[in-house]
């Protein structure tokens, strides 16, 4: 084997791992824990055991810890929240590694329920200690797992809407998914709803629990389902691992619809797309819209052989944490910027004046700039300019101005 | 108003414009130059040496072998200039048009008409070195074909260019030459203004006669106010805050301006 190709669904109470080279899966409660006495680490159940047993000391929500900088001492030490992340990962994979006896990582794509900028920076960091190169390593959210998975599967699944209901020891949440086939091109768009009723996965050990649970669900069912035709309907999480409790809601979602039942299905999502990052040409010739990834484009309008054009600097449907750009530009009588947002309803775009406040008065033609753009979610984009001068005639004033765009 | 991309490379190694004394970076820049001064550009500045440069650090490797294929084919400087310049994308075709306007406008002008706005154009930009060579081979070449006024013009600008790079006493015979040509009391005032910058010099005898004491008098005073307005020029003013600052501020603020000056000489010389 020259490498796996592994799609990782991180969450903070469990961790899926798929392999694309066969038919296994691993899946461990997302937590670590370290021996009282020495610098010897578990993680998923062999953690909860030895804490259990009192031998060690474990950490859970890892995720979390993450996101919000947290740490944890254990016997005197304390550790950042991505370094026990990083440690987690190293075992989990390793559960790929040793199964397939390879210590090589082609493509790892990590699932995760909400892309979050210190996440971002945790998991793209930890290449270096799973042995993988940067470039190898993407991010998704687990609506474009979604979608990955089920533009994957056979084409009459997704003629129509598909609706999933992902019940967890996290909660409810139902994804939506669409096309909008054009002319030109064809436009996927995934949502996720994060549903209120959502309950502990705990009152499902009692009959009347059970009937409970059934009537959320059914009521969740006829709200979100209601007057529109799907093709599919799939069913994920824990909470669906057995369904002789929710005979209700089952009757109401498998009328009229294909209804698929998968427990791994953000993790397998992933694995899709980390075969098709190893692809030279995608087999998803698509505009992918859903979270994690712009829903407007971003363009500029400049002259380009006597004529307006259009300077893309961020296309809709290009993962945020990676649409960073940056392009030298001289301004010709202007002493601002434009840039043009189109969302997919094109009747709603709209332009961003960025005034050049500090920026140096010169001649004609003369004022060069750097922008940079990058983006800190899907809504929010940054702009920083830069003063270039121009050259020896004209000295750079070092002026810099930066600038949050919302989109 | 428009916005312009920049997409070809910015070069590592810099062009030298001896015409300017000023490195190139960009093509824009190089656009810029030749479109703002053109007649400094418009003969043989597109020769091996810059096609290889742009082949090399702008990497136009196409545009490049193109303007090989023109300068071999004999093709006038002119429009390969323009033709470069179109393909850099910085000027629109409407002012390429324009340059190219004032480029045949150019070269409508007599040989010496030519040769001396050209002169005067490096004299402008503080290229005396070069200037001073234009204007002498405009007086070596003129042959009888050029009038008194205009010789007298010429010999006038190169007293001001000697008198720049303080050979005043060569800028002394420039200007006795120029007033010969033409009796212009404007002259006469630069030569009697030599004489007060170089006490080794004196106003000829012949002249004393054309200012009268009360001319030379006013020229004097007007001497002295331009030197006490010097005195308060920024320059000057730099200088004296440099002297406040601490020793180490001070020493690095004298080493970086006397090597300003040193460039700025290079470029005169």
């Amino acid at each position: 084997m020259d490498g796996l190709i592994l799609g990782l669904d991180l969450c903070d109470a469990y961790t899926q791992l798929v392999c694309d080279q066969g038919e296994k899966s691993w899946t461990l409660p997302t937590v670590i824990c370290r021996k009282k006495e020495e610098e010897s680490w578990m993680v998923g159940e062999p953690a909860y055991a030895s804490a259990l047993a009192g031998s060690g000391v474990m950490v859970d929500k890892l995720v979390k810890l993450v996101t919000k900088d947290g740490t944890a001492t254990i016997g005197g030490i304390r550790y950042t929240g991505a370094q026990l992340l990083t440690r987690f990962l190293i075992q989990a994979v390793a559960l790929a590694k040793d199964e397939y006896n390879t210590d090589k990582i082609k493509q790892l794509v990590f699932s995760v329920p909400r892309i979050e900028t210190r996440l971002l920076a945790c998991l793209r960091g930890c290449g270096e200690y799973l042995q993988v190169a940067g470039e190898d390593i993407h991010i998704m959210s687990h609506t474009e797992s979604f979608m990955y998975y089920v533009l994957s599967q056979k084409r009459e699944v997704w003629n129509n809407q598909v609706g999933m209901f992902d019940l967890s020891g996290e909660g409810l949440c139902y994804y939506e998914m669409k096309v909008q086939r054009g002319l030109r091109q064809t436009t996927v768009m995934a949502e996720k709803e994060r549903l209120e009723e959502g309950f502990s996965l705990d009152i499902l050990n009692s009959s009347a629990g059970k009937k409970m649970a059934d009537r959320i669900l059914c009521s969740c069912g006829n709200r979100m389902l209601q007057k529109k035709l799907f093709s599919s309907v799939f069913l994920m999480g824990k909470g669906f691992e057995e369904r002789d409790w929710a005979e209700g809601f089952m009757k109401l979602v498998c009328n009229r619809r294909r209804v698929y039942v998968e427990t791994e299905l953000f993790a397998r999502g992933a694995a899709y797309r980390a075969v098709d990052f190893l692809r030279e040409k995608s087999i998803y010739p698509y505009v992918c819209i859903c979270e994690g990834r712009l829903d407007s484009s971003v363009s500029m309008r400049v002259l380009y052989k006597d004529q307006d054009n259009q300077l893309m600097l961020a296309k809709a449907g290009v993962s945020w944490y990676e649409a960073a750009k940056e392009v030298e530009l001289i301004l010709d009588g202007q002493d601002y910027l434009e840039f043009m947002i189109t969302p997919p309803d094109q009747r709603k775009k709209k332009t961003v004046r960025m005034e050049l406040e500090g920026f140096p008065k010169r001649g004609e033609k003369t004022l060069r700039v750097l922008v940079q753009i990058g983006f800190l979610d899907e809504r929010t984009m940054t702009v920083t300019v830069t003063d270039q001068g121009f050259g020896e005639l004209f000295p750079s004033t070092g002026a810099v101005l930066k600038q949050e765009v919302m989109l | 108003m428009s916005v312009i991309v920049c997409g070809q490379k910015r070069a590592r190694r810099p062009f030298y414009l001896e015409e300017l004394g000023i490195n190139i970076y960009s093509c824009q820049e190089f656009c810029y130059v030749v479109y703002h001064h053109p007649l400094l550009f418009m003969d043989g500045i597109m020769d091996q040496s810059l096609v290889d440069f742009i082949r090399d650090e702008f990497d136009m490797g196409f545009v490049a072998a193109r303007l090989e294929q023109r300068i071999k084919s004999g093709e006038r400087q002119e429009d390969i200039l323009l033709f470069f310049m179109q393909e850099c994308n910085y000027y629109t075709t409407a002012e390429l048009n324009k340059l190219r306007q004032t480029l045949q406008s150019f070269k409508k002008l007599s040989v010496f008409e030519y040769a001396k706005r050209r002169a005067d154009y490096l004299a402008q930009f503080k290229q005396y070195g070069r200037a001073i060579a234009g204007y002498e081979e405009i007086l070596e070449e003129r042959d009888g074909r050029a009038d008194d006024q205009f010789i007298s013009r010429v010999l006038n600008n190169l007293g001001a260019c000697y008198a720049r790079v303080f050979q005043f006493r060569k800028a002394m015979e420039a200007y006795d030459k120029a007033y010969e040509k033409r009796r212009d009391m404007a002259t006469l005032e630069r030569m009697y203004h030599l004489t007060l910058l170089d006490s080794g010099l004196a106003l000829k005898e012949r002249y004393r006669s054309a200012a009268s004491g009360e001319l030379l008098e006013r020229w004097k005073r007007e001497f002295e106010k331009a030197q006490e307005a010097a005195k308060e020029s920024a320059g000057v003013k730099n200088i004296g805050d440099l002297f406040e600052k601490d020793s180490v501020r001070r020493l690095q603020g004298a080493a970086k301006l006397v090597e300003e000056w040193k460039q700025e000489y290079r470029g005169m010389a």
